[in-house]
């Protein structure tokens, strides 16, 4: 089965969130809760000796995914064709009546509910709409810095080699998040 | 070229969609491509470039322009005051009353003060070739003229100290250039948030894949020092220049300048090396010494003076930020003659530091508008004089120039004693001739402009602005500055015009903004409104009689690198051909006989002639290390010991796009303060605080942050201006505390003020639990 993911270059991420907000825009995503992609800042050390990393994350469609797992309705669902991991909204019973369970499941926040009560669950779609018709996703075109890609995950490795981990991010072998990095390592002098 | 295009939309049926090749033009390093998806007359999202490389990738300021054109906020119709000035009471009025008011208020005064008792007010927040302040400069300029002002904010230290050294803004390199280069030192400068050319960000992470060291140096440990560099050196803010003395000690200590350059190319080196070494004040300009004022280690000043002189080509790129103080001048002219001394000018991988513009198809020398650099002659002048009537302003026409301008190099045409210092206008509105400035100034014309929030000493600036008879304001949304209009009128953005973005700091490219949507509201662009005005006003339109299109192409017409304007407005950018990458003063380096530096001396000037002439204090003809009233060793540390610093944020373009919520959320606005400081204030992450000198009073949350250093305090500059019933600011502008006067050279001191900070209240999770 094919299986797209992401791949993101931790050393050219500046936190600049133009994927972010490039995604808000494209998936007409009000300000507040609900971030399909996530930046997340590592700071390290103690001054002057300081490291700082950024780490930007979506949905990781991940190959065995927690979040289809526990949705009582089945309104999430790992698409055979691609691997994307899409939620169906009007299956989806709402934050409240369900207790957010997907949110809960996964490791990185990746389902989303609005401030809307009982707000349904969205997420990144990996921009289906866009890759159908040829075009990159959405924060793939945006990022200044040319530090995220998708792809399937087969040309990813191809390309960028196959590490699993960066700073800040937890890699779970049993889930087996569909993205690849370049990690940024802290270089933090031990203070004297 | 606008496409059309059939998409399924989500709903799974047809619809529409039109994309708009446009951008994003705001007053930042950069201007991008923006892709406007437009339904039924309606943005519904952007794209970016995704064409031929490089692109002009929007950063997040242009990703999220749909929520400013479609701002609830937005100005919708012209108002007239209604409450007291300040207050931000208005009533809706028409077009037509708002112009006539105008127009009659704008005759009464002329007629009973005369034209320069009109003050322009020209700002950046509404940009273009053509909209924004253009159409009001030419209208006034026909009403009779106005009071002019001169210093920009971002870069006066910059700019006087390039044409100190080098007599030209044409300073940098092409970006590309920097991967030639063996070692970079960004002094200063935060690109990854300030966007210098979309591209450049990029070019730093390229270079350091490539395997080029990157050193960055500033107070405050940035996205750029974290992310694009490899070695943070973090300096006491305002004392740059006293390591630049003491790197230039080294080099001189062990002969490591590069001689032969120095004797062909630079002017008076001899003198700054007695200054350097000490024979001049008795005191050397030792790493030791350096360690004590910057509190940077000597051995860290030591190695990085190595390494730069002994790796060439190294490129020193020196920011705009450490310039903005009291006496900004000297660390840029200290940072241009390193790169001198090392002989790192003329070369690929080299830099030349100054002003660092690398392409503009214009090239200006600054206020005079000159199309090439170099002393003024006495034929050029007359030139000038004669082109400048009957366009210029009449109020500053043939005036002599000012003193303090290097007026051989940038007088001329415009010269400026009729000018009052952008930074100084609130002691100019208050006190007038009897201050000793040039007019007696009783109207604001204010476009574009959160003067404001954006300028120094927020609170004399409301006393001035109270003072006044009559204000204009053009603007989009009620900012600080708006309310204070008498006359309020809503101005259109650029999705909802035509016009051209022209990139300003080096890159060869244009933006066409093409129209993407209809005005919204009642609001227009600039160009309608000032030839409505021009009408009541009785005076001839002239050039604002055309139609944007026939006016953008009188305006690109002078520039030879647009080689097609049918095809920059199809492809809404046009990206110029440049046969190789620009290396500044090639030319001089390669052939001095026939290239000299376009300064006096024509050579690059280490001891400025022009400056010793001048006599101005402070503004020694070598840079100096100096002290001001507000330096961290001055008599008043001892009253506020906090230096405060006012840099650029990620979100924001200066007070532009303050209001957006998606921005908003990025990064919340918090007074930027070191542990160690905020435990000797018993301040924790989140507390509320209050950041204060003599000037005023501010309160936001504390961010506790090992990123900045210890001893200084970063308010990100362009909040708006908010104050509660006891007149403290709670929106959280630093130029509530910062001091509305200027550098011998006109830099504004934006990052040289002194303040004290004690906590206000505790955190509120913490007081409810």
């Amino acid at each position: 089965m094919k299986q797209m993911g992401f791949y993101f270059d931790q050393t050219r991420c500046t936190g600049c969130y133009t994927c972010s907000v490039a995604c808000k825009d494209w998936n007409d995503i009000d300000a507040g809760p609900e971030n399909w992609m996530r930046l997340t800042t590592i700071e390290n050390g103690k001054f002057p000796n300081l490291s700082l990393s950024y780490l930007a994350i979506a949905c990781n469609h991940c190959a065995d995914p927690p979040c289809v797992k526990v949705c009582p309705v089945n309104a999430i669902i790992k698409r055979e064709t691609d691997g994307i991991v899409i939620v169906d909204e009007s299956l989806c019973l709402g934050k409240i009546e369900c207790g957010a369970k997907c949110l809960k499941a996964c490791p990185w926040d990746a389902p989303q509910f609005n401030s809307k009560e009982n707000a349904k669950m969205r997420k990144c779609n990996l921009c289906i709409d866009r890759v159908k018709t040829g075009k990159q996703t959405i924060c793939v075109e945006a990022c200044p810095m040319y530090a995220l890609d998708v792809d399937s995950i087969d040309k990813l490795q191809k390309k960028y080699g196959n590490n699993h981990t960066a700073e800040g991010f937890k890699d779970n072998e049993k889930i087996r998040p569909s993205i690849i990095f370049k990690p940024k390592k802290a270089k933090i002098k031990k203070s004297e | 070229m606008i496409l059309i295009m059939n998409e399924n939309n989500i709903e799974g049926g047809k619809s529409t969609i039109k994309i708009v090749n446009t951008g994003c033009c705001h007053d930042c390093g950069g201007r991008c491509t923006l892709k406007a998806h437009v339904k039924d007359g309606k943005i519904i999202r952007f794209e970016t470039d995704n064409g031929e490389e490089p692109q002009l990738r929007a950063c997040l300021r242009g990703r999220a322009y749909r929520q400013k054109v479609y701002h609830p906020d937005r100005l919708k119709y012209p108002m007239r005051r209604i409450g007291e000035r300040g207050k931000g009471v208005f009533e809706r009025i028409s077009w037509d009353e708002a112009l006539d008011i105008i127009a009659s208020k704008m005759k009464e005064i002329r007629d009973k003060y005369g034209n320069s008792s009109i003050l322009f007010v020209p700002g950046a927040g509404n940009q273009g070739m053509l909209h924004g302040v253009t159409p009001s400069g030419l209208m006034l300029n026909q009403f009779g003229g106005y009071t002019r002002m001169w210093g920009i904010p971002s870069y006066e230290g910059a700019l006087f100290a390039s044409m100190a050294t080098y007599g030209t803004m044409m300073t940098g390199n092409a970006r590309e250039d920097l991967l030639n280069s063996k070692l970079i030192i960004m002094w200063g400068w935060n690109p990854a948030n300030t966007i210098w050319d979309p591209g450049t960000p990029l070019l730093f992470a390229k270079a350091r894949e490539k395997g080029i060291k990157i050193i960055n140096i500033d107070p405050i440990f940035t996205d750029s020092a974290a992310i694009l560099a490899d070695q943070w050196i973090p300096i006491r803010p305002g004392t740059d220049a006293a390591m630049l003395s003491a790197m230039t000690y080294v080099i001189i200590n062990e002969n490591l300048q590069d001689q032969n350059f120095i004797d062909k190319y630079t002017h008076g080196f001899d003198k700054y090396k007695e200054y350097i070494i000490g024979e001049e004040d008795g005191i050397p300009k030792t790493p030791q010494w350096a360690e004590e004022i910057t509190t940077v280690p000597a051995d860290i000043i030591i190695n990085l003076a190595r390494e730069y002189a002994t790796n060439i080509p190294a490129a020193l790129m020196a920011g705009w930020g450490p310039a903005r103080t009291a006496r900004g001048e000297q660390y840029s002219r200290a940072a241009n003659i390193l790169c001198a001394i090392t002989g790192n000018i003329g070369i690929n991988g080299g830099y030349a530091s100054g002003f660092m513009r690398a392409y503009y198809s214009r090239e200006s020398v600054g206020s005079a508008g000159r199309k090439k650099s170099g002393p003024i002659k006495e034929e050029e002048k007359k030139e000038m004089e004669k082109k400048q009537t009957p366009r210029g302003n009449p109020v500053d026409f043939r005036a002599p120039p000012r003193k303090d301008a290097l007026y051989k190099l940038r007088g001329g045409t415009n010269p400026v004693s009729t000018r009052i210092h952008f930074n100084e206008y609130y002691d100019a509105i208050l006190q007038g001739k009897k201050g000793g400035f040039p007019a007696e100034l009783k109207m604001a014309y204010i476009v574009a402009e959160n003067r404001l929030n954006q300028y120094s000493n927020v609170n004399k600036g409301i006393k001035a602005l109270k003072s006044l008879e009559f204000i204009v304001v053009l603007e989009q949304f009620m900012t600080p500055t708006a309310k204070f209009a008498d006359i309020l009128l809503p101005v259109n953005t650029f999705m909802e015009r035509n016009d051209i973005a022209v990139p300003w700091l080096g890159s060869p490219y244009y933006i066409y903004l093409n129209k993407a949507i209809d005005s919204l509201y009642e609001s227009k662009s600039d160009l309608e409104i000032c030839k409505e005005l021009a009408q009541k006003l009785g005076i001839d339109p002239g050039l604002l009689n055309l139609t944007e299109d026939q006016i953008l192409r009188i305006f690109s017409s002078p520039r030879k690198d647009i080689k097609s304007y049918d095809e920059m407005k199809r492809d809404g950018f046009y990206k110029v051909k440049v046969e190789e990458p620009f290396v500044a003063f090639k030319e001089q380096i390669a052939d001095p006989e026939n290239n000299p530096f376009p300064t006096l001396s024509g050579k690059i000037e280490i001891y400025c002639d022009h400056i010793a002439e001048l006599n101005i204090p402070n503004m020694p003809p070598i840079p100096k290390y100096l002290s001001h009233e507000e330096h961290y060793d001055a008599p008043l540390a001892d009253k506020y010991p906090l230096q405060l610093l006012t840099p650029h944020n990620k979100r924001r373009t200066h007070s532009s796009l303050s209001m957006i919520p998606w921005l908003e959320e990025v990064e919340p606005h918090r007074l930027w303060i070191n542990p160690k400081d905020a435990k000797a204030r018993k301040i924790e992450q989140g507390d509320m605080v209050d950041i204060f000198n003599d000037r005023g009073r501010v309160r936001i949350p504390a961010n506790v942050t090992e990123r900045v250093i210890p001893g200084a305090v970063v308010i990100y500059q362009g909040a708006w201006y908010n104050p509660n019933e006891e007149g403290v600011d709670v929106g959280g502008c630093g130029n509530v505390l910062t001091k509305d006067t200027r550098s011998p050279g006109g830099a504004f001191p934006m990052n040289s003020a002194l303040v004290q900070v004690e906590i206000f209240s505790k955190k509120k999770s913490e007081v409810t639990s």
